[in-house]
């Protein structure tokens, strides 16, 4: 059913405007932008609107409409979608405000009887709207479509959902979807994490979650999900605020049971909005490790030692090498440099010296997880290490790999040129090594996860997502 | 709302088979004495009162009482507590075995508006009320998962046995937590406090307790 939204055969836009200032004009303009389906403009007051006829009613649009946006005052709304309802709509996207969250919890009621009568679902109301990349559809007030990828984005109301896409899309991540919740007052969290399991262009799910609704529920259905889920949970209560009966009921404030529920769901909570997108761009671009054994590559010891130490943190093992490869890697590092994990390249940096360390690491039937350190001087290039993984990553694939391969390049100017060819050989790259070693750490408690509740893993898990 | 007495609390846990220690409602010295005849010196006394659930912050709990010193100190609470909390609806004086040697855990439950319940466990003194070295689930929770949690808390070690200390009865918790977990709906709990739940190296046992259910 939630196709209707994200894959619509035509769209009416009611309340379109020819003013792009307006929310109504903002959105039309986006949804023209790139999608190729029909579309619709109601607006009683106009007969063109951005150079397509306009409708008085969505009962006068001749053909069928599959979805319909809803941008007029929260007061129009109920008849509006009751037109939408006998014109046969599917699918609703209502960004009108002034429901619940306005108070008006009674309009938002009669709104939902609406929908359910005519067998329509619904995404909001207040909401900002819906971006699916791979349908060229750009239902929203994001000013563009986002660099195709596989992370599905859901947020809660709040025009932090937005600019967190908005900087998603200048950092150059793949999207897939982005969802604007709203009030979640017909579909809710549930639901699109159930369609966004069975969307083949998703996945992972990252979300940005102010409240869940139907809590016992969500833990059971996003249990039974396979594709990784990692999420940030804001509005961390004060505990112990009053006077209460028990101790358990002063130290169990929502967040610690929002904590423990998302765990028992085998959702990723993460503290901040670096590890959200850490973590889904590591998902989008490598394949689930097999165990926590992690081998480190760098050319600076300060570098490995900060990574080593956050895997310790992060409960993550630095492995211990076969006596084969550190030798193999002995043949190509200096004498004076170190062969044991992690391995220390003693400043010297070549496409050799990467390539046959990488490969070495990788061959190691120890090791499950490789995090590749580049720190920049003016001495050396940043490509040819760059290069050495990007062509590791390839073998990967052919080979059918489930070791993942994690870059950190570190440093200023001239940096930028590995960083590039990372991006491009779809390699998850972090400018600080604690950040690479907590997405790699993602990947593994998803994997510790799927074991535990014994979901097995799909082919993309084993061999990545890139496209 | 209704507050249960922790003798009231016990009642509920003993249904779900969870241990409690033996105990039994005074109302008179001579009835103290002879409960604690039955139960065996020396003896523990805890007021019981719905209007009072911080027994021991009004001088309501007393322990180690020999068989001399019984019927005085029946008669010492009820003044001293007529005192203390002026009004307070008194049902009597709870005569209860002392509590056998073993790890201080708790285990509680929390309803909780968007999960249901949310079940705590943690070691029991200054690990609970300073570290806050607890971990939660949300119900209802089987075996496996309950070791876990009791696996998750930094003071686990403590339970597996350090420094040549015998390992605590590590399944028959985990057993507990499944009870508190199965309860929780059933007994339309509010919020539930097991603490202590003393654990020897056989068996688990409910000391004191406490509740708040929905009625």
């Amino acid at each position: 059913m939630l196709n209707s939204i994200f894959y619509p055969a035509s769209i009416a836009v009611i309340g379109a405007s020819n003013n792009e200032i307006k929310w109504g004009g903002r959105i039309l303009k986006n949804i023209l932008s790139a999608y190729k389906g029909k579309v619709y403009p109601v607006n009683p007051g106009e007969t063109n609107i951005q150079g397509l006829d306009s409708y008085h009613s969505v009962l006068d649009i001749p053909g069928e409409v599959e979805m319909a946006l809803i941008i007029v005052p929260a007061k129009f709304v109920l008849s509006v979608a009751e037109e939408c309802g006998k014109k046969g709509v599917k699918g609703l996207i209502v960004i009108s405000a002034g429901f619940s969250e306005a108070g008006n919890a009674e309009l938002e009621k009669e709104l939902v009887s609406i929908v359910r009568k005519y067998g329509m679902r619904m995404i909001g109301p207040n909401t900002l709207g819906i971006v699916n990349e791979p349908a060229g559809l750009n239902a929203s007030i994001i000013g563009r479509l986002p660099t195709p990828g596989s992370i599905s984005f859901i947020t809660q109301s709040g025009s932090l959902g937005l600019a967190l896409a908005e900087w998603t899309i200048d950092t150059g991540i793949g999207l897939c979807k982005v969802i604007s919740t709203g009030n979640k007052a017909d579909v809710d969290d549930v639901d699109l994490i159930e369609y966004l399991n069975n969307d083949p262009s998703t996945g992972v799910i990252a979300m940005y979650v102010e409240g869940i609704k139907r809590g016992r529920e969500f833990i059971d259905a996003v249990r039974r999900v396979r594709k990784p889920i990692v999420a940030i949970k804001t509005g961390r209560s004060k505990r112990g605020a009053k006077a209460v009966f028990s101790h358990t009921g002063s130290i169990a404030g929502s967040d610690e049971v929002y904590s423990a529920a998302f765990r028992q769901a085998g959702i990723l909570r993460v503290d901040d909005i670096d590890d959200l997108f850490d973590a889904a761009l590591a998902f989008s671009c490598q394949p689930l490790p097999e165990g926590n054994n992690v081998a480190i590559l760098s050319n600076g010891g300060g570098a490995s030692i900060v990574a080593a130490d956050e895997c310790e943190r992060q409960g993550l093992n630095i492995v211990d090498l076969t006596l084969e490869t550190r030798e193999k890697i002995q043949k190509v590092i200096p004498q004076f440099a170190s062969n044991s994990n992690p391995i220390d390249t003693a400043g010297t940096v070549s496409f050799e010296i990467y390539d046959k360390s990488i490969k070495a690491l990788h061959d190691d039937p120890n090791v499950d997880a490789i995090i590749v350190i580049y720190v920049h001087t003016m001495m050396f290039s940043a490509m040819p290490p760059a290069e050495a993984v990007v062509e590791m990553k390839q073998k990967c694939i052919k080979a059918k790999s489930s070791k993942p391969i994690i870059a950190c390049w570190m440093g200023g100017e001239g940096t930028e040129e590995g960083v590039e060819i990372l991006k491009s050989g779809c390699i998850p790259n972090y400018p600080v090594p604690e950040r690479a070693v907590k997405a790699l750490s993602c990947l593994i408690k998803h994997r510790e996860f799927l074991d535990k509740v014994k979901i097995e893993v799909g082919p993309e898990d084993k061999m990545g997502r890139c496209k | 709302m209704k507050i249960l007495t922790e003798h009231e609390t016990k009642k509920v846990l003993s249904k779900y088979g969870i241990m409690v220690t033996q105990e039994s409602l005074a109302k008179s010295s001579d009835e103290a004495f002879s409960i604690a005849s039955t139960i065996g010196f020396p003896v523990a006394m805890k007021i019981s009162s719905p209007d009072i659930s911080h027994k021991s912050d009004v001088g309501g709990v007393v322990l180690n009482i020999k068989k001399e010193d019984v019927k005085t100190a029946f008669s010492d609470m009820i003044s001293r507590i007529k005192k203390a909390v002026p009004g307070a609806n008194i049902e009597g004086v709870l005569v209860q075995q002392m509590a056998p040697s073993g790890h201080e855990v708790i285990v509680g439950l929390k309803k909780d508006a968007q999960f249901g319940h949310a079940l705590m466990f943690g070691l029991g003194g200054i690990f609970v009320e300073i570290y806050k070295d607890v971990s939660f689930r949300v119900t209802p929770i089987d075996k496996k998962e309950a070791l876990e949690m009791i696996s998750e808390i930094k003071g686990y070690p403590i339970l597996k046995g350090i420094r040549g200390k015998k390992p605590a009865d590590i399944d028959a918790v985990a057993q507990v937590l499944v009870s508190v977990s199965e309860m929780a709906q059933k007994e339309n709990i509010v919020e539930l406090d097991i603490n202590p739940l003393i654990v020897g190296e056989i068996g688990a046992i409910a000391v004191d307790a406490r509740a708040m259910v929905e009625k």
